[in-house]
């Protein structure tokens, strides 16, 4: 064995954490090697020192009653929630298990009681005119409300003041070209001349 | 230490329905049925908080001191004990007997210490364990118990042993410390301090090793 493979086993030798073999392996060395016996003895005295070290230190009132005030506050916060997990362990299947079946029962409740699957548009059978013709209900005839009024010929008096509002420009034209960013810079605009091939467009500085 | 105000702590006082009481009381092994720190801490779990306060009374001058050493400053040693203490109680039906209670606690106890140390603000508290002026001789302080001085020099002898032995710890990483805390000044064996520490005993061992190197380096002249 080498000294230094003794030295790295004599902390656990003195702790009596070192295994019977290693422990005869070092016995053995120590045996033959007067440094490595100094070096136990040292380390030996160094371990009884730290063993000798006070183990406990005064706790003051202070920290005793700040500890148990902040137990019993804890204490009262379990009690406060304790009878919701009690009403929660009452509930063995999942949420979303619970959720579906009230929905089930909702639906035939439902069902039940009109008759209809609710999911169902309802069906009426069209009303016949006199000459046997079948007619369509009224809400098909009727325009959808966005529009019901038909757009005003004019803009209003607010708008048609500031005409600035309504340039017209090809940017905005072109907006549908701005989904393909990356290809923008290789792509002319409607209203603009194209570069002539292989020069590159002017800069702006 | 004087007594806590206990007029709210009597006993046994249920803290409410608990869970983990049946499993916990289930599974004690033979040996940890006589432990009577185990037994303290199933009375916890079954809802007697004057358990809790019998085993604040008798762990809690451990663990002040421990986190002393080990975040090197009075006033946030006692709110990381504090931190513990209520962390004991908040989980108190994770403890399993198999384990002892105390290497629990001290896991429980090196958690807090190792991520106090690494807060950045703690850079700015003073270092109690640095080296100390003439007047500092009147605190009290730790004290190496040496039975064989006899001589008054040899009695100071030991005592600046203590003195210098506290220091050269507190100089050592967190983890070294912490090892070397608990193994030697605490009693824990490899295998509990390798279950605190979170690691395997070969790496108790290796922090051993290291942190007894360092110390046997600096404390030469005094060894």
């Amino acid at each position: 064995m080498r000294c230094q493979r003794a030295q790295k086993w004599m902390t656990a030798a003195v702790d009596g954490e070192l295994s019977a073999r290693r422990r005869r392996a070092l016995d053995g060395h120590l045996a033959a090697c007067a440094a490595c016996r100094r070096e136990l003895a040292v380390t030996e005295r160094m371990l009884t020192a730290l063993a000798g070290l006070p183990m406990e230190a005064a706790v003051s009132a202070r920290l005793e009653q700040a500890t148990l005030r902040r137990v019993r506050l804890a204490a009262a916060d379990e009690a406060e929630r304790a009878p919701a997990s009690r009403w929660a362990r009452w509930l063995p299947l999942p949420a979303f298990a619970l959720a579906t079946a009230a929905v089930l029962v909702l639906a035939i409740g439902i069902v039940r009681r009109t008759g209809q699957v609710p999911s169902a548009p309802a069906v009426r059978a069209p009303r016949v005119d006199a000459r046997g013709v079948a007619q369509a209900p009224s809400s098909l005839l009727r325009p959808p409300r966005r529009f019901a009024e038909a757009p005003p010929a004019e803009p209003p008096a607010k708008l048609a003041e500031a005409p600035d509002l309504f340039v017209d420009m090809p940017i905005i034209r072109n907006l549908d070209k701005m989904t393909h960013f990356e290809a923008i810079q290789t792509t002319t605009l409607d209203d603009e001349p194209a570069t002539p091939d292989g020069q590159e467009p002017p800069s702006n500085g | 230490m004087a007594p806590a105000s206990v007029g709210e702590m009597k006993r046994p006082e249920p803290i409410g329905e608990d869970e983990g009481t049946a499993t916990a009381a289930e599974s004690i092994p033979a040996g940890a049925a006589a432990d009577p720190d185990v037994a303290l801490m199933l009375r916890l779990q079954a809802g007697d908080q004057a358990a809790f306060q019998d085993l604040f009374q008798k762990f809690s001058p451990r663990v002040v001191q421990y986190a002393r050493r080990l975040v090197g400053s009075e006033a946030r040693a006692e709110e990381v004990t504090q931190d513990v203490f209520v962390q004991v109680f908040r989980f108190r039906h994770r403890y399993r007997p198999e384990s002892r209670f105390s290497t629990w606690l001290f896991t429980i106890a090196t958690n807090l210490c190792l991520n106090e140390i690494r807060r950045p603000e703690r850079r700015l508290r003073v270092d109690l364990w640095k080296p100390r002026g003439d007047d500092d001789d009147r605190r009290e302080g730790p004290q190496l118990a040496d039975p064989a001085a006899i001589t008054p020099e040899q009695g100071a002898s030991s005592r600046e042993l203590a003195r210098q032995l506290e220091a050269a710890v507190g100089e050592l990483p967190p983890k070294q410390r912490a090892a070397l805390l608990l193994s030697r000044v605490d009693g824990l064996a490899y295998r509990d301090v390798a279950e605190a520490l979170g690691c395997t005993e070969g790496a108790v061992k290796a922090l051993l090793f290291r942190a007894t190197q360092s110390l046997k380096k600096t404390l030469r002249e005094y060894l």
